[in-house]
């Protein structure tokens, strides 16, 4: 978070006009965005609980470019370690130098760096981040040859494009499934009133305290919130003909969804849904045995595996009235930058290098997301449960919007749920009032 | 001063005599001379530092400016003249550089639409919206690549030449003028691309990067003004922009769709208003637009007027509650009988010796309805962060707690330096202690902390962080995701300007300048004020 050259200095401006002696302006911006609610997508959840400790090879100091170094790479500090490994073996194959970089916020440190002109070859991160890195002409196109993109999953390709150009390389997909704590809940849940009853025994019996713990927070979580809007089919954007999310058809009014609004209102009032269980306390709630079940993704499970719980992955549960509850679904990826220096040596390496079974094999080992490498999954699933787990909770998932309108949609939206589950507002009411938000707010965007 | 004229002073002179230069009349040491000369030519080794790096960074505007401050140095340090200047200098530069620059650049992007979308000129703009329109030739097929130059040219600046392998394994070499067959038959072939031809020298990964730029603008022309393209080393594609921008005309028509477009606000917009606009937007000078919408905009305008009240609310409610806090404390603890104050003191200070950042996280937690230890131990059931009120006590509270150790330390400072005699003599003409405290003890007092309150009131006006990690602003119970109840006006900017909808920072320099104007206007009377109490002494 932090985040801009401008905005710090906006910030300093203010401070000395203030003359208040103090920095407090500027300088907090990387921590703030951290916490943000706003810019919420599948990286807000896995930056907050992962934090995998970096080897020595991989430089933990505020990322810069190194001007020795014939490639840079910024990755967040889970994947950095594991991007340096499979950097190393590309390093050593053609004998250059190339540099892994941690960045807390890669999407805002890049920016930043980008508008300085300071910007590192690639990148790695979310895939809803590229409207707006188009938007700002910030990475470049890549060319994939057919006979590569063929390999990989439909929904990880259709992630990597905007307006029919592809602008990355895909190595995992990760969604939000149902971690059941095996102990409390022996059995899966196969309804929503299954996993209720489930959790209030646990809750009457006083060995829990809470029936599920999802996060919504106070600002809610539109990421977190949208698989009980899609259960009736209800969600965000309605699809153009081609299949890509249209911002004109804003469908967070529709019918459908509000049901599922209708549904976050009851679901609050039975205290299964809690404004109160947000980033900070879901995944702990969890790992203590407070409650049996949490609606979480990949991101979460080192933190139970460290506290010793015994846990199953299992599909989101079905809805009463509707069908089963949808989860978005995330690709995470590589980017090659617009102003990249060493331009020839990033492409080659993403679009050459990143796409092999065997690179994509190695980055499975970034949050133990699936291989969006179809070759690389059915390798690893051989090994580890919960990839098939985890992949069968996503098999309808959506592709979460990447169109830079989606940025309007987080702020509002999440307090929408937020205002529905904790019953200050009508779900109906609400939920068309965010609409109107949204439109607004995408209109005075473009 | 060795050329002045004047003859050496003799005898009594006063020392100074209102002119501290006669003092240092005589020869200067020659170790201070030493020391002056290392002392310039190490601000100008860093300023030659400076503009190396500046000038790698391509800013050469700004390596002609830091040109221009080693001449002042050097002219300034180096001669005998402008003596004021040689005190004024680093503070000169200093202010420059980290006070009136800042305010220049927010004033610069306030009239600007500089934000998500709109960060390049519009030259760089649209040729990024034309690189993103390549496509594929349907029906081409990829072909393996070798970059080589002529055997004999330097490959560092030797005329490129693309070694091309078809699907089908025959070879082909092109150039800025076409395809021509390689048939060569000392050619070979390894995993797709050409490794070795007879006259031509193939550059390796390194070896091509470096030429990256040359690349980047090399593509060997193709029917259809299409043009074949290397992505890295090893693959090459036949690709064609589907945009063509008419600069005359200033439209871009997409060769495919026959989609005309026309530059309106600032981006390519289709001109029949069909369809999306291209992606990439361009930076332009807005005039008062962003003035303008922070005082027309609805939304915009009464969460201005809200978040501006309860801004000064929270600044003034922050210094009062920690100021009486702090002087109370600072009474109590300055009584001679209590036993242990220094222990006590020292205990207080520690809400102050622990970071914002730490402590801020906690309150958060101690504040959560379910789960905190604020609601556990007073077993109400305060939505703390959910009621617009609950959480400006609780913003309060923090504030308070995080804030009294300060009050505390300067009211004890203060009040240690008020003469014993003043108040004994106060104390003989019978007076009791409220009426001390109110005639003796508080004007003091106030001529000493008066311009701190005035300080803290400036800076807890735009105490950003402390609002940023206990609520981020919120709640937002108006239903408006950008207006928050403990949002103070930097907080919204911030907003505005990063966190939100679309990062926009001409729109957020605007607000940040309106915030400027008040801080000032509401701190100038402060200061006039505090003038004032200075005159009880």
């Amino acid at each position: 978070m932090k985040r801009s050259l401008v905005v710090a200095l906006a910030g300093t401006a203010l401070v000395l006009s203030g003359c208040g002696g103090s920095s407090s302006g500027g300088g907090n911006s990387s921590t703030a965005s951290s916490s943000s609610g706003g810019s919420g997508s599948s990286s807000a959840g896995s930056g907050s609980s992962t934090a995998a400790a970096a080897p020595t090879s991989v430089s933990t100091d505020k990322p810069q470019r190194d001007a020795n170094a014939d490639l840079v790479i910024w990755a967040d500090a889970t994947a950095a370690p594991v991007v340096q490994k499979l950097a190393d073996k590309f390093a050593a194959k053609n004998g250059i130098k190339v540099a892994v970089q941690i960045a807390n916020d890669v999407r805002g440190q890049y920016e930043t760096a980008f508008k300085a002109g300071q910007a590192p070859d690639v990148i790695v991160g979310a895939h809803d981040w590229l409207g707006e890195l188009v938007a700002n002409g910030a990475v470049a196109p890549l060319q994939v040859p057919a006979s590569v993109e063929s390999g990989f999953t439909k929904n990880a390709v259709a992630a990597t494009k905007f307006n029919n150009q592809t602008y990355a390389v895909p190595y995992g997909v990760e969604n939000l499934a149902l971690v059941r704590n095996t102990a409390l809940a022996p059995t899966a849940p196969k309804t929503m009133d299954d996993l209720i009853k489930a959790g209030t025994a646990c809750v009457s019996s006083k060995k829990c305290t809470n029936i599920l713990s999802n996060q919504v927070g106070k600002q809610g979580n539109a990421y977190n919130a949208y698989p009980f809007l899609s259960a009736f089919g209800g969600g965000i954007f309605g699809t153009k003909a081609n299949g890509d999310y249209d911002p004109n058809n804003l469908i967070v009014d529709s019918p459908n969804t509000l049901k599922g609004a209708a549904l976050l209102a009851q679901l609050g009032k039975q205290k299964v849904l809690s404004t109160n269980i947000d980033d900070t306390n879901a995944d702990n709630l969890f790992a203590t045995g407070k409650t049996p079940f949490e609606i979480t993704g990949p991101w979460s499970l080192p933190a139970f595996q460290k506290a010793g719980v015994k846990y199953a992955v299992d599909p989101l549960p079905t809805v009463a009235g509707g069908g089963q509850m949808v989860p978005f679904l995330g690709v995470q990826m590589f980017y090659v930058s617009a102003k990249a220096k060493n331009a020839t040596i990033a492409q080659q390496f993403v679009t050459n290098y990143v796409t092999t079974k065997d690179a994509q094999v190695q980055l499975f080992q970034v949050g133990k997301r699936p291989p969006a490498l179809t070759a690389a999954y059915d390798e690893v699933a051989k090994t580890d449960p919960d990839v098939a787990a985890w992949n069968t909770a996503g098999k309808n998932g959506k592709l979460m919007p990447n169109i830079p309108a989606m940025n309007s949609v987080w702020g509002p939206l999440g307090q929408a749920e937020a205002d529905v589950v904790s019953g200050k507002a009508q779900p109906d009411a609400r939920f068309k009032k965010a609409a109107t938000e949204i439109s607004a707010a995408i209109k005075s965007g473009k | 001063m060795s050329t002045d004229p004047s003859p050496e002073p003799t005898g009594t002179t006063p020392s100074g005599a209102g002119n501290p230069m006669l003092f240092h009349h005589g020869k200067t040491p020659a170790w201070a001379l030493a020391a002056k000369w290392i002392l310039i030519a190490l601000a100008l080794v860093l300023c030659g530092y400076i503009a190396m790096r500046l000038s790698d960074l391509g800013y050469t505007m700004w390596v002609v400016l830091v040109a221009f401050v080693a001449m002042i140095i050097l002219a300034v340090y180096g001669t005998k003249r402008a003596v004021p200047m040689k005190y004024l200098l680093p503070g000169l530069i200093l202010m420059l550089g980290l006070q009136i620059w800042p305010i220049v650049y927010t004033g610069a992007t306030a009239f600007s639409n500089y934000g998500q979308g709109h960060l390049a000129t519009k030259e760089e703009a649209t040729a990024q919206d034309i690189a993103y329109s390549v496509q594929q030739v349907a029906g081409s097929k990829p072909y393996g690549l070798a970059v080589a130059v002529k055997d004999g040219e330097p490959v560092a600046t030797g005329e490129l030449y693309f070694l091309l392998t078809d699907p089908a394994g025959k070879n082909f070499v092109g150039d800025a003028k076409g395809l021509t067959p390689l048939t060569d038959p000392g050619v070979k072939v390894e995993s797709g691309s050409i490794s070795t031809a007879p006259g031509y020298r193939i550059l390796n990964l390194r070896e091509a990067n470096r030429r990256s730029k040359d690349l980047a603008n090399f593509a060997v022309p193709t029917a259809n003004g299409g043009g074949i393209k290397a992505s890295g080393i090893s693959l090459a594609f036949e690709g064609r922009p589907t945009l063509v921008w008419d600069k005359k005309a200033d439209t871009i028509t997409d060769s495919q769709t026959k989609q005309v477009y026309v530059a309106r606000g600032a981006r390519w917009v289709p001109k029949d208003g069909q369809g999306q606009p291209l992606p990439v937007g361009w930076k332009e000078n807005v005039g008062f637009q962003n003035f303008k919408t922070v005082f027309t905009d609805p939304t915009l305008r009464t969460g201005f007027v809200k978040v501006f009240g309860w801004n000064l609310a929270f600044a003034a409610l922050s210094v009062l509650t920690t100021f009486i806090l702090g002087m109370l404390l600072a009474l109590l603890l300055n009584d001679p009988r209590i036993k242990g104050r220094g222990l006590y003191r020292s205990l207080l200070i520690l809400p102050y010796a622990i970071p914002v950042f730490v402590s801020a996280l906690v309150w958060q937690s101690m504040f959560n309805q379910e789960f905190g230890l604020v609601n556990n131990l007073t077993h109400l059931n305060v939505d703390w962060f959910g009621n617009t009120w609950a959480a400006r006590s609780a913003v309060l509270l923090t504030n308070l707690w995080l804030g009294f150790p300060y009050m505390f330390i300067v009211c004890t400072g203060a009040l240690q330096s008020i003469p014993d005699d003043v108040m004994e003599a106060a104390r003989i003409d019978g007076a009791s202690p409220l009426r001390m405290l109110r005639s003796i003890i508080m004007p003091l007092l106030l001529v000493a902390v008066g311009p701190l309150l005035i300080a803290s009131f400036a800076f807890n006006f735009n105490n950003f962080g402390l609002i940023q990690l206990l609520t981020g602003g919120g709640p937002f119970n108006t239903g408006n995701a950008q207006i928050g109840s403990t949002d103070l006006l930097i907080n919204m900017a911030y907003r505005l300007a990063i966190n939100g909808t679309s990062p926009n920072y001409g729109l957020a320099s605007a607000v940040a300048i309106i915030i400027f104007f008040i801080v000032a206007v509401i701190s100038l009377p402060g200061f006039l004020r505090s003038k004032a109490l200075e005159e009880v002494n």
